[in-house]
């Protein structure tokens, strides 16, 4: 599960934030029908407990930030956040580096390992870097579109007998070939995607929720929304005019983002799920994967 | 709904017996249709694939002809109706409905992009696992003209990838209550013309399966299609429109796929003609855009329109089927205009 690692509460001028993320090897359990233990390589806040998603990192605009990546694995590893930061090295094993860089125009950014013809971030070396307006205010931007709470979606994927297994025991991994059959929300793969509080969109009609949805995974992602259509703010960075398009599925390709606007609009109890058949189950076991719920009260 | 289902089912069919035309307000019209599920084979590159379709119960007239059956296709048939209408779409289940066996048995209809109500949505884990017939009842507003789908929303993996599913399209009305030929409200997207495209791809593997299945998480589509056919070439189409000169297209373009798509038409030397995109996922873009393709993923729809040329020739309106993982193509299937 990821955590913020910084204070969610707003600032009005730019402070130092200072991260450590510890990569490793690990287990982590798909759960359910279905379900499984996939060998990992993650980034965790705490030594030898790595994660997937990676925990995500929450700042605000301008401020000064130091993210030291500690390395506790066997092979070459790095950090880069797309978009932000440019130094593509290798932290070797046993090695550490620290990364500092002023925080970028608030919005959603995709951080992972870029080494090892993607078996690194395959693995599970991603995850969110979230950038909030420098008033601390719960809009996109500063002065852009004001929401009453926040959910981020890391989505991703990974082939667990190919690449997970083969990596896990030190294999070499044939990378032409890629046919994943989990596909993870924040994590999870299993039936509990929509019941994680973190990941469901819960509120009262009249709530507006602002979804960072990170593509993480090597497969492009369509997300489908029942109840009511949303807004796109931003794909890939990039803002979209307004009045924004409205639409109820969005593509997220591989490596990208999209921050959309959900108006909570209607009494019920609706899901968000993937509309590309296998990305709904658990290695082919329906209902898991990509999905979560929106609950309106 | 899961209170009254058959008696609601029993009054939709009563009124099933004149499908369109029940007038309730000025220019407002109620539509009700009554499904049934019916399996079929189509023969794709040759080979017999097993298909489970809608279809309209017994035809119009209602509980007669083919009776409980139903003439099931995959895609189903188009529903048309106008912005302020409703329609009540209701599924009949019976023992000649071909099912899943438990827990997926059963089936829904899901108006994909309605916006409807939990009792209306047709997912059966939201829905006290309604899935042995019901009406699904929608009344799309102005400003919500565009094309929608409805599919199977039991076990989806296996129900919607086996055909069942369909195009709405939601159309603007005049102040007499006629459907307009324009794709909005707005005179800059009228149409002499329009054709609905709906995009899908078949794994036989999906076909076969049922169950609690590992073959659900491995897609490997075979076959392309438009609107239920395969059209490999140019010169074998699988869908074609016999149009005027000058005259305007509207595309309607329903993402009911499993893979990545790019749509694009094409000249008969090959060059891209341009079209304008009006609707996506029934709501008007604040801009409409103009472009020479559009990548469709699933679960979305476009509406397009195009203008003819003045000379006669052939247009060749196409989708590029691929891979989610890097884009790199699958196949193509072809559409065709001749003017
Ligand atoms: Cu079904
Ligand atoms: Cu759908």
């Amino acid at each position: 599960m990821p955590w913020c690692l910084a204070a969610l509460f707003g600032q009005a001028e730019a402070t130092t934030q200072d991260f450590t993320l510890y990569i490793s090897s690990g287990t982590w359990p798909i759960n359910g029908a279905g379900g499984t233990i996939v060998d990992i390589w993650g980034y965790g806040d705490r030594a030898g407990s790595p994660t997937v998603p990676g925990p995500a990192l929450t700042v605000y605009e301008g401020d000064n930030v130091n993210l030291t990546v500690v390395n506790n694995h066997s092979i070459d590893h790095n950090l880069v956040i797309q978009g932000v930061s440019t130094d593509l090295s290798a932290i070797p094993p046993g090695g550490s580096k620290t990364y500092s860089f002023t925080a970028p125009t608030a919005g959603t950014y995709l951080y992972s390992d870029t080494l090892n013809n993607s078996v690194n971030r395959e693995m599970g070396l991603y995850g969110a870097f979230i950038v909030r307006p420098a008033d601390g205010s719960n809009r996109a931007w500063t002065g852009g579109p004001a929401y009453t709470f926040e959910r981020t979606w890391v989505v991703s994927d990974m082939d667990k007998s190919r690449w997970n297994d083969v990596a896990g025991s030190g294999g070499t991994i044939d990378t032409a070939v890629y046919k994943p059959n989990y596909f993870l929300i924040n994590g999870l793969g299993g039936f509990d995607g929509m019941m994680d509080p973190a990941t469901t969109l819960d509120g009262m009609v009249g709530d507006t929720a602002l979804v960072r949805i990170v593509n993480a995974g090597q497969y492009s992602q369509s997300l489908h929304f029942h109840a009511n259509h949303f807004e796109v703010l931003t794909s890939n960075g990039v803002r979209w005019p307004s009045p924004y398009q409205q639409l109820d599925t969005i593509n997220v390709p591989p490596m990208t983002t999209a921050d959309v606007l959900f108006h909570l609009n209607q009494p019920g109890h609706y899901p968000m799920h993937s509309h590309t058949s296998q990305m709904e189950t658990a290695n082919g076991i329906y209902l898991n994967g990509v999905a979560t719920m929106i609950m309106i009260h | 709904m899961s209170i009254g289902n058959y008696q609601k089912l029993a009054l939709a069919l009563l009124l099933g017996a004149e499908l369109l035309g029940l007038g309730t307000s000025a220019g407002a019209t109620t539509i009700n249709r009554t499904f049934c599920v019916s399996s079929l084979n189509k023969s794709l590159s040759g080979q017999s694939v097993a298909f489970w379709g809608f279809g309209d119960c017994g035809g119009r007239g209602g509980m007669g002809g083919s009776g409980m059956m139903g003439g099931g296709t995959s895609p189903g048939p188009v529903i048309e109706l106008g912005a302020g209408d409703t329609l009540n779409l209701s599924l009949m289940i019976n023992m000649m409905t071909p099912q899943e066996a438990y827990p997926y048995n059963g089936h829904t209809i899901h108006l994909h992009g309605a916006d409807v109500p939990t009792s209306e949505d047709g997912v059966p884990e939201t829905n006290n696992n309604a899935v042995n017939g019901d009406t699904y009842t929608w009344s799309p507003q102005t400003g919500h003209e565009g094309t929608y789908m409805y599919h199977c929303h039991v076990h989806t993996v296996k129900h919607l990838e086996m055909g069942m599913y369909g195009a709405i399209v939601v159309r603007p009305k005049d102040a007499s209550g006629n459907l307009l030929n324009r794709i909005t409200p707005d005179p800059a997207t009228a149409y002499n013309y329009q054709q609905i495209y709906v995009l899908g791809t078949v794994d036989p593997a999906y076909h076969t399966a049922s169950g609690d299945s590992t073959v659900f998480g491995d897609y490997n589509p075979q076959y392309f299609l438009i609107s239920g056919k395969e059209g490999k070439t140019a010169s074998s189409p699988a869908i074609s429109l016999a149009a005027a000169t000058s005259k305007k297209v509207a595309l309607r373009l329903a993402g009911l796929h499993s893979t990545n798509a790019t749509f694009a038409i094409k000249d008969s030397a090959g060059n891209l003609k341009s079209f304008t995109i009006y609707v996506q996922d029934g709501r008007a873009l604040p801009t409409p855009k103009s472009v020479t393709s559009v990548d469709i993923s699933p679960g979305q729809r476009f509406d397009v329109l195009t203008t003819l040329p003045a000379t006669s020739g052939t247009w060749y309106p196409q989708v590029t089927y691929k891979r989610l993982r890097d884009n790199s193509p699958y196949a193509t299937v072809y559409g065709k205009i001749t003017f």
